[in-house]
């Protein structure tokens, strides 16, 4: 087992008789942008909810840099370098944004002053730092996810999953999530999961792309791969191919 | 007039403190906390009780008794309950709150103690022309550095930011690593803190202390944080505020038929309600009840 490695290995989980998730597994490196895709009910939440801690697993274990996390609450994940975002951004909306932003570090047990030099900085690199004082409840959609990967990336994570960060995003702001994600590669180095519906997103952001259907992890290769492969399209992607 | 301005702001800043007080713990409990009223009752009678100590000494006793029995009551009684339905935490909050109650009429019994505290500030100055009672006007200073002192809490501190993460969404802040048990207790403990406040302004104007004495403001101070808006620190004060001022106005333009004061009081909090149901500072989905 690589030491420096987000690692999944062979994780399976059941909720009665149903098997959400079969001997799945995942390694992702700092700096590297992995892709989840899947249809509905594949398990990618199960999955990703399993990774950050908010589900036990039936089998199979998740490391950090070696480091096991089985049994860890999600607090004890963030702490060891483990960070995601929420489908729902979950943004404060009666706090400033870069105090949602500073929230992210204050967690981590920073003090006040840490944390917002730490959001001034993380706002900074996303080029969303103008946005700083208004508060969070003010700013629009495409915003508001920007700052919801501020929140996470503030946490000095090594590893960040972002559950559907594109979710709702228009043709113009979806580039920005791109160039933001590229900042953040560039900027942290973080490792990324990105669990995302946008396959355009997913092709143009990540290195490598992992395909779960009705639990099972069908294909783990390259992109460009993932939109010729005929089990992916049947599964997930359909007959007719991507859009 | 001037006196009558006075009086009502003073009323108004002493309610806000009371609510205050209440929405720190709701804000991170969801908790409406009916035995904040016995933390005001038991600040008071420790006022009373070390009266013949220096006033400083007094009110460090007081702060600190006040305190611990906000932590305790969070630790031995909330913390076990955390997590069950609301009506369930609320009907706790009225068994602690009488529990409390018979408790105090154990130890100091049924009838009112007494005693003059800070009797400094009973009296009144002349200021261009007019008599101005020297409580009013240290009411407003107190309370204005009170509120001042909770605000650089509340905006500047880190406890603060938690605090009012935690009261716009709990769930959320605890997913980002708030520490939920530390954030209670001082929530607890800054609510005594802030009942040992409301208590001696209290105690100074009316020092009959019984062991109901803390429920009747608790209860208008509740009001003050529906109409003001329950998920807000800013809206908690700003309603006991609104409701210390227009009961303070209701009482001297009512003249003889002040009685019906908490009528009119209860009439203009049904119509805000309905003009504005989740309060002054609502955000719109903010409708929670309790």
């Amino acid at each position: 087992m690589e030491q420096k490695t987000f690692h999944a290995d062979e994780i399976s989980k059941s909720f009665g008789a149903l098997q959400v998730l079969d001997n799945v597994s995942l390694a992702i490196k700092p700096g590297e942008i992995v892709g989840l895709l899947g249809p509905n009910g594949a398990g990618k939440s199960t999955f990703i909810n399993i990774l950050a801690g908010y589900e036990r697993q039936d089998g199979g274990t998740v490391t950090i840099d070696g480091v096991p996390l089985d049994g860890r609450k999600p607090s004890d994940r963030a702490k060891l370098g483990i960070a995601r975002t929420f489908q729902s951004g979950r943004l404060f909306g009666n706090l400033t944004v870069a105090e949602n932003v500073a929230l992210g570090a204050l967690g981590l047990g920073n003090s006040r002053k840490v944390a917002e030099d730490r959001a001034d900085e993380v706002l900074e690199i996303l080029g969303i730092d103008k946005l700083s004082r208004f508060p969070a409840g003010s700013i629009s959609h495409g915003n508001a996810r920007l700052v919801g990967l501020a929140r996470a990336v503030a946490a000095h994570p090594k590893y960040l999953i972002m559950d559907e960060p594109a979710a709702g995003l228009n043709e113009d702001e979806a580039p920005r999530l791109l160039h933001a994600l590229e900042q953040v590669r560039k900027n942290i180095g973080c490792g990324m999961l990105l669990v995302e519906h946008n396959v355009k997103l997913v092709t143009e952001a990540c290195d490598r792309v992992i395909v779960l259907a009705t639990g099972i992890l069908i294909f783990d290769g390259l992109p460009a791969d993932a939109l010729t492969n005929p089990e992916v399209k049947t599964a997930y992607l359909g007959s007719s191919g991507a859009h | 007039m001037i006196q009558s301005i006075l009086d009502a702001i003073s009323l108004g800043g002493l309610y806000a403190l009371a609510a205050l007080g209440l929405g720190l713990v709701f804000g991170v409990m969801r908790l409406v906390n009916f035995a904040h009223g016995e933390l005001i009752t038991i600040a008071a009678y420790m006022l009373v009780v070390t009266v013949n100590l220096p006033l400083i000494i007094s009110l460090l006793l007081t702060v600190l008794v006040t305190a611990a029995v906000a932590f305790l009551m969070e630790l031995t009684i909330y913390r076990r309950l955390r997590g069950v339905n609301p009506a369930i935490m609320l009907i706790a909050s009225f068994g602690l709150s009488t529990v409390l109650q018979r408790v105090y009429e154990l130890i100091f019994g049924a009838l009112p103690k007494s005693a003059v505290v800070a009797p400094f500030l009973n009296g009144a100055f002349k200021f261009a022309g007019l008599s101005i009672t020297i409580s009013s006007v240290i009411t407003i200073v107190l309370t204005v550095v009170i509120l001042l002192a909770m605000g650089y809490l509340v905006e500047k501190t880190s406890l603060g930011l938690q605090l009012r993460a935690a009261a716009a969404d709990f769930r959320t802040a605890r997913l980002l690593g708030v520490r939920s048990n530390r954030l209670i207790s001082a929530a607890f403990v800054l609510s005594g803190v802030l009942a040992t406040c409301v208590a001696f302004i209290l105690v100074v104007e009316n020092p009959e202390v019984n062991p109901y004495y803390g429920v009747n403001i608790t209860i208008l101070a509740l009001v003050g944080i529906v109409i003001g808006g329950i998920s807000s620190l800013r809206g908690a004060a700003l309603g006991g505020f609104v409701v210390g001022v227009i009961l303070s106005a209701l009482n001297t333009l009512l003249g003889n038929g002040r009685v019906y004061a908490y009528s009119w009081l209860f009439l203009l909090v049904l119509i805000i309600l309905l003009v504005r149901p989740g309060g002054f500072l609502s955000k719109g989905s903010e409708l929670e009840r309790v």
